[in-house]
């Protein structure tokens, strides 16, 4: 699934460290969601929603994709 | 938080500790012991040092978590990050896959191999014991799930 994530924190100017230290994930979880690799859980994705004050969908993408489960 | 008390492992390692050395002492004060008292002694070896090393890691561990909060807390995100516990039981599901087929093959090997019958009995029994596990398990997850 795509996201804003990387734009959105580059726009508040803050490191994936300190994000993944608010959201209380590691920095790879970060890193992983930012690259599209791991798709979030819906809590973890409600509370990025939260801290950016935002919708989910303002911030991930949902398209009809294939899942390819790997 | 978990609960990183050192005195528990502490006392969990001194008793590690103690059983090892009773093993030991045992082991060389009986050198011609029959029956249970022949391996009775090594168990005791095994199993006290078992014991003795993982609670002195994990005493160690928590000590070190308790000079340095902020590794404390670290740990503590890293063991509930929750792309971390996916990874796991991601790994854990391939492993158990795995250990399915290599546990089939050696069975297999076994009976083959013309060994006695109690002990391809004991592996069949462990294998179903595994696979049931498993069922008991969806069907647990289905109801709660």
């Amino acid at each position: 699934m795509k996201n804003r994530l990387e734009k959105l924190r580059k726009l508040k100017g803050i490191r994936q460290e300190e994000l993944a230290t608010v959201l209380e994930v590691s920095r790879q979880t970060i890193g992983s969601l930012e690259n599209g690799r791991y798709n979030p859980s819906i809590i973890l994705a409600f509370k990025i929603a939260r801290f950016f004050e935002m919708s989910i969908e303002e911030i991930f993408i949902y398209e009809e994709e294939q899942i390819d489960e790997k | 938080m978990k609960n990183n008390s050192v005195g528990k492992y502490v006392a969990l390692a001194a008793f590690g500790f103690i059983l090892f050395v009773a093993g030991l002492a045992l082991a060389i004060s009986l050198p011609d012991a029959q029956g249970i008292m022949r391996t009775l002694p090594y168990i005791c070896v095994g199993i006290g040092s078992g014991i003795f090393g993982g609670n002195v890691g994990t005493a160690i561990k928590n000590r070190h978590l308790k000079k340095d909060p902020n590794a404390a807390k670290q740990l503590e995100i890293d063991t509930n990050d929750e792309r971390n516990v996916a990874i796991n039981n991601k790994a854990k599901a391939k492993a158990f896959d795995l250990m399915l087929i290599v546990y089939g093959a050696l069975m297999l090997a076994f009976a083959l191999m013309r060994v006695d019958m109690y002990v391809v009995l004991a592996f069949v029994a462990a294998y179903l014991f595994v696979v049931f596990s498993m069922v008991y398990y969806i069907n647990k997850y289905h109801k709660e799930m």
